[in-house]
């Protein structure tokens, strides 16, 4: 064995550990209890499928997996879009540029807790800035968190100002972009959209999948915070998401087996929309090994 | 040869890791005990957990039990876990049954005992309390006992108090409307007509600035008005529940009445302006005339300085009653030294310990004695009138005990809201509120 090897290993040693104890044997216990009744002061009992079943007969958690797809459906590509069209309008070199990269990131390093608690007052129906600054321009703004249209959409709209993380990837991958290309293309008489659609595009499109099944996992976490620290579900389960159905079922009424099947369940719903994804957006060039 | 030696080199990391990381985790647990034993008297002692959650100031009349107790039970450590947050001691109980590490003593309300004891996870101190020399059934106020009585007849935790709910009310509002203060035995009429006169756009700008009431859209704020009807909750008894009883044409007309404070009547903050600023708030800060609470309000209330305050009796109905919000120590079935732990739960429930208790305003005790005396009764202190909380003992009803109840009230809670909140009509509330909680009572098959 080469030397380096050996030191590859002893490095990876600490990830592995890491993996082993804090992943696989977490997530393995979740498989073994999907199919157990199990409140953690009994022993375990075999329940077959029946967690499988149980869980779609309860309305909560059947309005939780249609709060959670909309939710993707709907921030996803938002983020995306709103990661790349601030990535193109701040990545030349101009005055004064920094200081709006640093504001497009700063919301992302907020820890969740602060973020929700930040938006839960800016959504406040009659005291908070956004209903006032709405005011000003004569609207009436709606009652976010109480509305049972608008707080599902609420949530998203606080999500679409962290995306500093995909900003910055995609600052990257423009300056990725030679130079020399666009400056071809103007010779040739290209147009800006012209020269997007087909120099810029196709070049940073396997940052934008990467970008996107990112998100999609991100999305289906990511829920979680707002939904306990800010609504808790409400109004009538308007924001009731999976992790949240999930960490009540487990932790509030003891039900680690039904939780655990949600779980399981989640996690195959996901694998299937990113295998989805993937499937779908293979022509637009993302390989591992690039 | 290569992957084994591979497979080797894995292993030895492993192993040095983790036993590195028992070391560290070994060598501050070493530190601590030696901190510890520098501080304390080195014969053997017993040590009971005692988890209880609170503000700062009911932390430090635990403390002061605490401390007590030490001095006449030297023998006994007594290590006080405090949880600030209610939500967050309930996550944090639960989570510590699941880890097979509880606290020796808890307190828990009766509506959330019901799981810990199906699960035998609570040792019965009916047996304790039988043999005691300190303190007796017959001491307490018999709903508290009831509450904490388990199908089987045995008496499961000692309750800590009888608080209930009261209406607390704001005098210089009254005042200022030249209202009549709550009188002992006020209807729900004059109840309506005050929270009316109470209701008030102060500046006339369309919106309303000041509310007569606030209340919460819960089930248990609900039950007292439905019992005062004629009405019941659930049908088939409190341990033993088999369907909601909200339908019947008595409690129906209580849901009606109940509601329309809000939908028709708008004394009570709709859900936007009770999302703007919360009715607890709203009472606080002096615009809201008459709150609906229990008496766990009582510390925060205390440090209004705004205006007068007092309380008064649920108002009435067909008959009297209201609603127990009670409390109990109770001794988890994983405790060692159980021996100890009744020792603890005997002191804090006897007179000396409950009038410690007593001494946060935030507790109206279960001792009868206690209750009568001044440390509860306490003319100095606010509310004036707080013969009112004693007064209900006799009237006070329980909702049920069962396993599954306080999951029926989370379902039915999130129905009521609605219809609280003129989302969904009446017929609605009661199909879905019936159909959502049906699983949970018994006879039917749950997880």
């Amino acid at each position: 064995m080469k030397y380096y090897q050996r030191d590859l290993w002893v490095m990876l040693s600490p990830y592995l550990v890491g993996t082993l104890l804090l992943v696989a044997l977490p997530a393995s216990v979740t498989l073994y209890l999907a199919f157990h009744q199990y409140d953690a002061l009994s022993k375990p009992v075999w329940f077959g499928t029946t967690n499988f079943i149980s869980m779609f007969r309860d309305d909560v958690f059947v309005i939780s997996l249609r709060n959670s797809a909309m939710f993707a459906l709907l921030s996803v590509p938002l983020r995306v879009l709103g990661a790349l069209l601030l990535a193109l309008l701040l990545s030349q070199r101009r005055r004064g540029v920094g200081f709006y990269r640093v504001a497009v990131y700063l919301p992302t390093i907020i820890p969740d807790v602060a973020y929700a608690l930040i938006w839960l007052w800016i959504f406040n129906p009659v005291y908070g800035p956004l209903n006032k600054a709405l005011a000003v321009f004569g609207i009436d703004g709606p009652a976010w968190l109480v509305n049972r249209e608008t707080a599902l959409l609420a949530i998203v709209i606080m999500f679409l100002f962290q995306i500093g993380e995909g900003f910055i990837v995609l600052l990257a991958s423009l300056q990725g972009v030679p130079h020399d290309y666009y400056e071809a293309a103007q010779v040739d008489g290209a147009s800006a959209w012209q020269r997007f659609r087909l120099i810029t595009f196709p070049l940073i499109r396997p940052w934008l999948v990467l970008l996107m099944l990112r998100d999609i996992i991100l999305s289906t976490q990511s829920t979680f915070t707002p939904a306990f620290i800010m609504t808790g579900g409400d109004p009538y389960y308007a924001t009731m998401f999976l992790p949240l159905v999930i960490y009540e079922e487990a932790y509030d009424r003891f039900r680690f087996g039904l939780a655990s099947a949600m779980m399981v369940f989640m996690f195959l719903v996901l694998t299937g929309l990113l295998m989805m994804v993937y499937l779908v957006v293979r022509g637009w060039g993302y390989d591992d090994e690039q | 040869m290569f992957k084994r030696k591979i497979a080797s080199i894995l292993l030895i990391v492993m192993v040095v890791s983790v036993l590195s990381a028992t070391q560290l985790v070994g060598a501050a647990s070493n530190s601590t005990q030696e901190a510890d034993s520098l501080n304390r008297p080195s014969q053997q002692d017993a040590t009971v957990s005692f988890m209880v959650s609170g503000d700062p100031a009911e932390k430090a009349a635990y403390e002061t039990l605490v401390a007590e107790f030490e001095k006449v039970h030297p023998e006994i450590d007594i290590e006080l876990i405090h949880v600030a947050d209610d939500k967050d001691f309930r996550t944090r109980l639960g989570n510590d049954f699941a880890a097979g590490t509880p606290p020796d003593v808890f307190l828990i309300n009766f509506r959330r005992y019901g799981p810990f004891v199906a699960k035998d996870q609570i040792e019965p101190v009916g047996p304790y309390l039988e043999q005691s020399e300190v303190i007796h059934p017959e001491d307490f106020y018999p709903i508290a006992i009831e509450a904490f009585t388990w199908t089987d007849g045995t008496i499961m935790c000692i309750p800590q108090n009888i608080s209930n709910l009261v209406v607390y009310y704001n005098q210089d509002l009254f005042d200022a409307a030249g209202v009549a203060y709550p009188s002992n035995d006020w209807t729900w009429e004059d109840f309506l007509t005050a929270a009316e006169a109470l209701t008030l756009d102060t500046d006339g700008d369309g919106t309303i600035d000041q509310y007569g009431v606030g209340i919460e859209p819960s089930i248990i704020r609900l039950a007292p008005f439905v019992w005062q009807n004629g009405g019941q909750v659930v049908t088939g008894g409190n341990t033993d529940p088999t369907g909601l009883a909200l339908d019947l044409p008595e409690a129906r007309e209580a849901l009606e009445w109940f509601v329309a404070l809000q939908t028709e009547h708008h004394v009570v903050p709709d859900a936007e302006a009770e999302a703007a600023e919360e009715s607890e708030s709203r009472f606080i800060n002096g615009h809201t005339a008459m709150f609906f609470n229990s008496r766990r309000g009582v510390p925060t209330y205390r440090e209004i300085e705004g205006f007068a305050w007092d309380v008064a009796p649920l108002p009435v109905g067909k008959e009297r009653a209201s609603i127990l919000h009670s409390d109990a120590y109770c001794m988890a079935s994983a405790t060692e030294n159980k021996d100890a732990a009744w020792t603890f739960i005997e002191y804090a429930n006897s007179e000396i310990g409950q009038t410690v208790i007593a001494g946060t305003g935030r507790t109206v005790p279960s001792l009868i004695s206690v209750a009568e005396s001044d440390a509860f009764l306490d003319p100095m202190e606010r509310p004036a009138n707080s013969q009112v909380y004693l007064d209900a003992a006799e009237y006070l009803r329980i909702v049920p005990t069962s396993p599954t109840w306080i999951d029926i009230e989370g379902k039915v809670n999130a129905e009521l809201e609605q219809a609280f909140y003129g989302n969904i009509s009446i017929d609605e509330f009661l199909d879905n509120a019936n159909e959502r909680t049906a699983g949970y009572f018994s006879g039917a098959e749950i997880d």
